[in-house]
């Protein structure tokens, strides 16, 4: 249905399409993903006919966009991102308008505005003014225009741009409605938006295409291994475990995070979900368990890989900076602690207060409420102020109870 | 042409539903009627010569021509190009030409709705007794919509040539201008080619030469024909150039 070989385009020195190539078949629905700058638009404007490209050929279906822009312009429903419509006018007018630009046979108009309208659930609004409706209102009539005309291709550039989330996901099943009638491409810098609607996804990257396929092809291209993250008590010799954990069939490598607190941390590299044995060797074992998840990179992750060029962060997810809410990030040792990390540690739990104390030991405090919390010897334990907030945050403050309080 | 009528249609629309076109057939409508009952004192009662003075032989008809048309055609193209809908129009199945076509046509019925008002005056007279001559007054009402239509020409080129229509019409005004006050400014250079080259694109003397007198001579209704297929066809490139920027 569309068919794109090099396409390249530039303004002036900047090459905003470099050498291009992708097919989208009849029926299919495709997410172009990419940064804002990365050319989406350009290269949807190229498919409209409304820009022609520097180089390279655009069939849409069976024309060329630029020889024969007035039947590829039949054949497609455009919704650019800044949703053009003319606001002063109703928006039934609006359709009656699109309907006259597409030479719709008078008899039929009144029927296919309706159907129109019924498509996006705006039969209600048909008499209000645009410029009234609400920006996602706003996008359902440029979309009820862009469909008036039974497009074979609908070209749909950021369609849920600048709405709140439940607009996004009223516009997104209305897309996922429309599958079945039209070929559809769409673009978006927003992964869920994407995951959700398309089943093939191109990811463009500062002009070019960076990824092509799946959702899950992606992932499983472009991130190599998932992995199993596991947090147990594991007991005096991690060595031991360790070890056990390798001998699993499946697993590449497992590399051990050390301890947090008495629980150790280790991620498992394996290409399939092996919880089940990891969860049996525990169990045998007599670990106690944390943690035990599968975790796959998401296609944010690979995104950002593609788009920051950063590689370890998608082969490393676990050690990214844990947010200071996260009592597990919080290394933990008993005897002593390098003083900087300690310092972290403090700063983390209680900034302001904190960040003179001295901290020269660090002890493990065992209340299983207090969640894994520091607390320096030479400071003596303070019960809970009166005026802190209830028991409650310890479950979401980091280390609220052992909080070592000048 | 397709869609060069559903553009003019909703050219129309959009202007009508706005307050410009109405604030501007306002203030044209009052200033002519007032001036018309003046020409008529000054002229001692002479209705033929009123009308004439109504269209085309004042200096307040030519003031009209030079700012109205430019306040009319200067958001035609630019502001659609700001807020995008020349996005929608340029990848709607209709040609670059067909909508500068549209648009010009919607603002040549305006600006011939408008200067139709001077048949009022000719009713209003004719009812009281004087009969008008009505072939002098359907000339010089065409030759008002066809210099109209030269100056809607202007308009629309400078405005597919900006994204702000302040700047659209002040640019139009500007060429305007030169356009009307050409031949005055050649009778200060005693050089004949001069003259001679001014002579051709002397708006005010080919209005009143054929059309004020009554007369439709074929190369008067040429030269108005040229000179806005040149501005259109201007305007046409210029809508055209936008995709390659």
């Amino acid at each position: 249905m569309i068919s794109v070989s090099h396409l390249t385009r530039t303004f002036g020195s900047l090459r905003a399409l470099d050498d291009v190539s992708f097919e989208v078949a009849k029926g299919e629905v495709v997410g172009f993903l990419g940064p804002n700058g990365a050319g989406k638009t350009t290269a949807m404007r190229i498919l409209t006919g409304y820009l022609p490209a520097s180089s390279g050929t655009v069939r849409v279906a069976g024309f060329d966009v630029l020889r024969e822009s007035l039947e590829v312009r039949r054949r497609i429903g455009y919704l650019p991102e800044s949703v053009p419509l003319y606001r002063e006018h109703r928006v039934v007018e609006m359709l009656e308008f699109q309907a006259r630009l597409h030479a719709i046979p008078r008899r039929e108009r009144a029927s296919r505005i309706d159907e129109a309208l019924e498509q996006v659930g705006l039969t209600d609004r048909r008499r209000d003014l645009v410029g009234n409706l609400s920006r996602g209102l706003r996008q359902r009539a440029g979309l009820a225009v862009a469909l008036l005309p039974r497009p074979e291709v609908l070209i749909l550039d950021e369609p849920t741009s600048g709405l709140d989330p439940m607009q996004r996901l009223e516009v997104r099943g209305l897309i996922q409605a429309l599958r079945d009638r039209h070929t559809v491409l769409l673009s978006s810098h927003i992964l869920p938006e994407i995951e959700a609607v398309c089943p093939r996804v191109v990811i463009v990257h500062k002009g070019r295409i960076a990824a092509d396929g799946t959702p899950a092809e992606l992932v499983a291209k472009l991130a190599g291994a998932s992995h199993i993250r596991l947090e147990a008590v594991v007991g005096a010799d991690p060595a031991v475990a360790l070890r056990m954990l390798r001998s699993i069939r499946g697993v590449r490598d497992v590399v051990d995070h050390g301890r947090l607190g008495i629980h150790h941390q280790f991620d498992l590299a394996c290409d399939e979900d092996l919880r089940e044995d990891v969860g049996a060797i525990a169990a045998s074992r007599g670990w106690a368990l944390r943690e035990l998840s599968w975790r796959r990179p998401t296609l944010e992750q690979i995104f950002a890989r593609i788009a920051t060029g950063a590689s370890d962060e998608v082969e490393k997810p676990a050690r990214a900076p844990a947010p200071a809410g996260d009592p597990a990030s919080v290394p933990i040792a008993l005897g002593g602690l390098p003083p900087a990390s300690a310092a972290t540690a403090h700063a983390s739990s209680a900034p302001a207060s904190t960040a003179s104390a001295p901290a020269t030991r660090v002890v493990y405090n065992l209340n299983p409420f207090d969640r894994g919390a520091t607390r320096s010897l030479s400071v003596p334990k303070v019960v809970e102020d009166p005026n802190a907030p209830p028991p409650s945050t310890a479950d979401t403050g980091p280390n609220a109870g052992g909080a070592p309080r000048p | 042409m397709r869609g060069w009528i559903a553009i003019t249609r909703r050219e129309l629309a959009g202007l009508f539903v706005g307050p410009l076109a109405w604030a501007l057939l306002f203030i044209a409508v009052l200033l002519q009627g007032w001036l018309f009952v003046l020409y008529l004192k000054t002229s001692g009662g002479d209705v033929d010569l009123a009308l004439r003075w109504t269209l085309g032989e004042s200096w307040v008809f030519w003031a009209l021509l030079i700012l109205v048309p430019p306040l009319l055609t200067m958001r035609m193209i630019s502001e659609e190009s700001r807020t995008g809908i020349l996005e929608f129009l340029l990848t709607a199945p209709v040609s670059d030409a067909a909508v500068v076509l549209g648009k010009f046509t919607a603002a040549v019925v305006f600006l011939g709705l408008l200067w139709s008002t001077a048949f009022l005056y000719g009713l209003a007279v004719s009812s009281l007794g004087i009969a008008p001559d009505w072939g002098a007054l359907a000339g010089g009402w065409l030759g008002a919509v066809l210099c109209s239509a030269l100056f809607s020409a202007i308009g629309l080129c400078a405005s597919a040539m900006t994204s702000t229509p302040i700047v659209a019409a002040f640019g139009a005004i500007v060429l305007n201008l030169v356009f009307v006050t050409a031949p005055l400014l050649a009778g200060l250079s005693d050089q004949t080619w001069v003259r001679a080259a001014v002579a051709r694109v002397d708006v005010i003397d080919h209005h009143k030469g054929s059309f004020l007198a009554g007369v439709l001579d074929t190369s008067y209704v040429a030269f108005f024909a040229a000179w806005t297929a040149f501005f259109v066809f201007v305007a046409v490139r210029a809508v055209e150039a936008r995709r390659w920027r």
